[in-house]
């Protein structure tokens, strides 16, 4: 099963435009990287920039409306992720707890669904994309 | 440049409810155009934050918390990954999705190696090479 470890650090909602994280912090996080490599379990990882450069786009009634960075009503904000191959939660919890994380952050583990977790109805409707995301990348 | 597009939770996907019959072939429609405008590089629902837990560190200690979280206004239901040449091409190809009831998606650019600047050494560039490498191996392998 395939969980997604979403990283959410403190004070990243108010992080300045072009902020970057800390080298030492970056080492620790490559060596953890690797731990996850070696494993065999990583499948894939990205750092986010601040939300100060990002935008939302609510659609009430189906129009979009935007609204750009950073969110003053955000009291936690995604600061990257890793995707893992893993036997069970506990499993992603264990890998989880060994993250090199400052105090109050967290981490938020959460299964990504799979093709056979969605009732055949609905299954029929997902096949094409499930050919989609197979499909060789440009 | 990359961006990560999220999808928030809503009650409905919080309670496991499935999109109706609609929604899901108007978004097979629109991840068919992303697909074929070379604009996604990924895209994956999550299941309920029922079925989450949360770890919070402090020195040593870890904290394990069992969802589901109360506070659905920022959690997530799923995400995309595109490859788009600017924020505004990003803001323009979500303008343009399916959704109807309110949905809130944010928009977050990816950090690249080019990003870090002279602090990214060769050793770690060396190293960050390798894990993405092998990461996309393991993709390939599912």
């Amino acid at each position: 099963m395939r969980f997604m470890m979403l990283v959410i650090p403190k004070g990243y909602e108010s992080a300045k435009a072009g902020t970057l994280p800390d080298p030492a912090m970056v080492e620790k996080m490559m060596k953890y990287n690797e731990s996850l490599q070696k494993a065999g379990v990583l499948l894939a990882l990205d750092g986010l920039h601040p939300p100060s450069m990002g935008a939302r786009v609510s659609f009430s009634g189906g129009k979009p409306r935007i609204t750009d960075g950073p969110f003053a009503e955000a009291k936690e904000v995604l600061g990257g992720y890793w995707m893992i191959q893993v036997k069970s939660k506990a499993e992603a919890l264990e890998w989880a707890s060994r993250a090199p994380m400052s105090d109050n952050e967290i981490i938020e583990v959460r299964q990504v669904q799979e093709f056979g977790d969605f009732p055949p109805e609905t299954q029929k409707h997902v096949e094409g994309f499930q050919e989609m995301k197979n499909a060789p990348k440009k | 440049m990359r961006f990560m597009v999220i999808v928030k939770a809503s009650k409905e996907s919080e309670a496991g409810q499935m999109p109706s019959t609609e929604l899901l072939t108007a978004m097979g429609k629109y991840n068919e155009e992303l697909v074929k405008a070379g604009v996604m590089l990924a895209g994956e629902g999550l299941a309920p934050s029922s079925k989450g837990a949360r770890v919070r560190f402090e020195g040593s200690k870890r904290t394990v918390i069992d969802g589901p979280f109360a506070e659905t206004k920022e959690l997530i239901a799923g995400y995309w990954v595109w490859k788009v040449a600017s924020k505004q091409e990003a803001v323009d190809w979500l303008k343009r999705a399916p959704f109807n009831g309110g949905e809130e998606v944010e928009l977050r650019q990816i950090f690249e190696m080019e990003d870090f600047g002279k602090e990214m050494t060769p050793e770690l560039r060396a190293q960050e090479a390798k894990v993405m490498k092998s990461a996309e191996d393991n993709r390939k392998k599912k």
